[in-house]
């Protein structure tokens, strides 16, 4: 059924007509030839002005609607950032667990309000910092965790029943361990599992894909344990997000802001299928989904992207889903900002990209934010560089005013323009995937990888080409010597985590501890969910390490696509 | 300079370690190549792994990339294996997020040159033509 749209033809006919003098009056002949020349960052050609001309189909209350109500293209909360402010969510993770204990404890002090934890390589990929693969990476880039004594340590004396946490574990099967480990930690801390709110990765695209590493396990047995994470979590942790659906990690490598969203939400619809093949009904686990994107420099374009994602996720759960609880619709997301645009020439610059970037997710409606260190390009931030962070998004949040009213730029003709294409692009996305055989296969044929190495490779030509000017680097390139600045120095972590491996392995039960692991062996011929025994084995004190090698032996390893 | 055609150079790019960072290194490679160099990007490798490769493959160059703060430990131990096999005139060169004080530091321990983000790659041909092609004899 066409309902009435949004201006009557009378009206656009006039405005039709005023254009055309407009046009003919007041612009020169070249602006004209040269007016679809300039795109988006993601390639959509851009008009000089938008007016109600180019939203004239545009059905209010179809696509755009109420915050809190079908599409949520508004918003998915009725009162948004009145109800509840957007999370101060940031990053911390260097050194030992100890180490890390203290800057998130700085974080709190200075008024984060949700804690956010990145894990150094040999974690995020599966070995104990006593490996002969994690050396040179212990506690670098991350906080090293090896056994469930380090995530108690991590989280020593933090209100973990009152703050939601985001661990950024990347990979399924790292994430079926380090969950694990957090819940045996609550567990022998005493504290329940439905008081337990917070967030982990686990996505399967950056086990085959986003990341490249030594040692990978095939896109299909890292997809299961995606699904068994995310099976097992919402029968027991009811305010836990056992997925964050990467689009984040997918923009830094290089795509562009269709793709980021498209393949974040192929993913999600692949999942929801298989856990719906698994017997579970949509409704029992949709609500527990969660997404990440990152906010990139085209400031438009990303605040569409947002208001878009929301929609098409919507139009997903509703019409491919057969989702029925409100909840289930809701596209919540966290936002990073673009790591990626951030040089080390002129350092500073970077506080005023991540400002702008970090204000475009605020006004993409997101629901917590890390906004990047200006010394990103150098190493992680230190705590001066960290707090400048801290203190942009709280700037943004008490400051500028944009958190009063919900969704300012609705109805900007632009941005709504913006937003109906993103979507129309972001849908047409999905059918070629869902055409390749799905997220899954084109995974597995490295379709996904190409896409984005020819991305990342077309923009460094148009880097050095000028095309994409980069202020300081390659438009008006400096040429003033870096005055010297302070460097994070990651402390040696190596040798303390060395030395509680060799306590934890001598003290520990050995026959409880190689049951609970050759259960694990067990389950994953088996193809029962693995997370039960993953948290036993973590109970008897088995490591991550010891852990994803059984995973390595029973799935086998996979070679990454690209050459 | 301007003599008979001389065979490509050959370089040899690797991810350093456990490092997941993968967008710089596989667009170089790609520039590299048109800038008419054979590359083989290795993926992921230990040092072990890259002098193996390197002792097959002969190069001229041995490119590492690193994000993930493993320079110092693991970028020397490439040069120190390659000594070891008597590959002593492969250029080693390194890139990625590497602090200033450390690029110094790599450089005294026998990597050729580092080179940080915001680098424009035809400043990397240019370092690699210079440094292998003032070498070769003909």
């Amino acid at each position: 059924m066409k309902r009435e749209g949004l201006f009557n033809e009378k009206a656009i006919e006039e405005i039709e007509k005023a254009r055309a003098l407009w046009q003919g009056e007041c612009l020169r002949p070249e602006d004209l030839e040269s007016e679809h020349l300039l795109k988006s960052a993601s390639g959509i050609p851009l008009r000089l002005i938008y007016t109600p001309e180019d939203v004239r189909d545009m059905d209010y209350l179809r696509e755009l609607g109420f915050p809190g109500l079908p599409p949520y293209t508004r918003g998915v909360y009725p009162n948004m950032y009145r109800g509840r402010p957007f999370t101060i969510r940031q990053i911390a993770g260097f050194g030992s667990p100890e180490d890390c204990n203290k800057r998130m404890k700085f974080f709190l002090e200075k008024g984060g309000t949700g804690l956010n934890i990145v894990l150094d390589m040999p974690t995020i990929r599966g070995y104990d910092s006593d490996s002969p693969q994690a050396e040179g990476n212990v506690g670098q880039c991350g906080v090293a965790i090896d056994s469930v004594e380090d995530m108690k340590a991590l989280f020593q004396d933090l209100p973990i029943d009152k703050v939601s946490v985001s661990l950024v574990t990347h990979l399924p099967s790292t994430t079926v361990i380090l969950l694990s480990m957090y819940m045996v930690m609550a567990e022998e801390r005493g504290i329940a599992p439905h008081a337990l709110a917070g967030t982990t990765q686990n996505d399967f695209l950056m086990e085959t894909t986003i990341g490249s590493a030594p040692e990978i396990l095939p896109p299909r047995h890292s997809f299961r344990i995606q699904c068994d994470v995310i099976e097992h979590a919402t029968r027991i942790l009811p305010r836990w997000n056992p997925v964050s659906y990467n689009g984040y990690n997918l923009r830094e490598a290089g795509t562009d802001a269709v793709t980021e969203v498209g393949i974040a939400i192929a993913n999600a619809q692949a999942t929801a299928e298989e856990l719906m093949k698994r017997g579970r009904e949509p409704d029992s686990f949709l609500p527990r989904f969660s997404f990440f994107w990152d906010l990139h420099n085209d400031f438009f374009e990303e605040i569409a992207k947002c208001r878009a994602s929301r929609r098409v996720w919507y139009r997903v759960t509703s019409e491919k889903l057969g989702a029925k609880n409100p909840r289930s619709h809701l596209m919540r997301f966290h936002v990073q900002t673009a790591g990626i645009t951030l040089p080390s020439i002129e350092p500073l610059n970077n506080i005023a990209r991540a400002a702008i970037q970090g204000l475009a997710a605020v006004l993409g409606g997101a629901q917590s934010l890390h906004v990047d260190s200006f010394d990103e390009a150098y190493s992680a931030p230190t705590e001066t560089s960290a707090l400048v962070s801290l203190r942009t998004q709280q700037i943004i949040q008490v400051e500028t005013g944009v958190t009063k009213v919900i969704d300012p730029l609705g109805g900007s003709y632009y941005v709504e323009y913006l937003t109906s294409e993103l979507e129309r692009r972001i849908l047409e996305f999905l059918e070629k995937v869902k055409s390749l055989g799905g997220i899954v296969t084109a995974v597995e044929t490295g379709w996904v990888h190409r896409l984005i190495a020819d991305f990342a490779y077309r923009q460094q030509r148009a880097i050095e080409s000028g095309e994409l000017p980069i202020v300081g680097v390659n438009y008006l390139p400096s040429d003033k010597k870096e005055p010297p600045m302070e460097i994070f120095r990651y402390p040696e972590t190596e040798g303390r985590q060395r030395a509680k491996l060799k306590e934890l392995r001598e003290k520990r039960d050995k026959v409880r501890w190689k049951e609970a692991l050759d259960r694990v062996r067990e389950c994953c011929h088996e193809g029962s969910n693995l997370m039960p025994v993953v948290m036993d084995a973590v109970r008897a004190r088995a490591t991550l390490g010891e852990i994803q090698q059984i995973f390595r032996e029973c799935f086998g390893l996979w070679e990454f696509p690209l050459k | 300079m301007g003599s008979v055609t001389q065979r490509p150079i050959k370089v040899l790019l690797a991810k350093l370690g456990l490092d997941i960072h993968w967008r710089g290194v596989v667009s170089i490679s790609r520039m590299l190549r048109d800038a008419g160099m054979e590359v083989i990007y290795l993926g992921n490798q230990f040092p072990e792994g890259i002098v193996a490769a390197a002792l097959q493959e002969s190069p001229d160059v041995v490119g590492l990339s690193t994000l993930c703060g493993n320079h110092l430990s693991l970028g020397p131990k490439v040069v120190q294996l390659l000594k070891e096999r008597n590959m002593e005139d492969v250029l080693v060169i390194m890139g990625g997020v590497i602090p200033p004080d450390d690029r110094e530091e790599l450089k005294r321990r026998g990597i050729a040159e580092v080179f940080g983000p915001d680098t424009p790659v035809k400043q990397i041909v240019q370092f690699i033509e210079e440094k292998v092609r003032g070498r070769d004899p003909s």
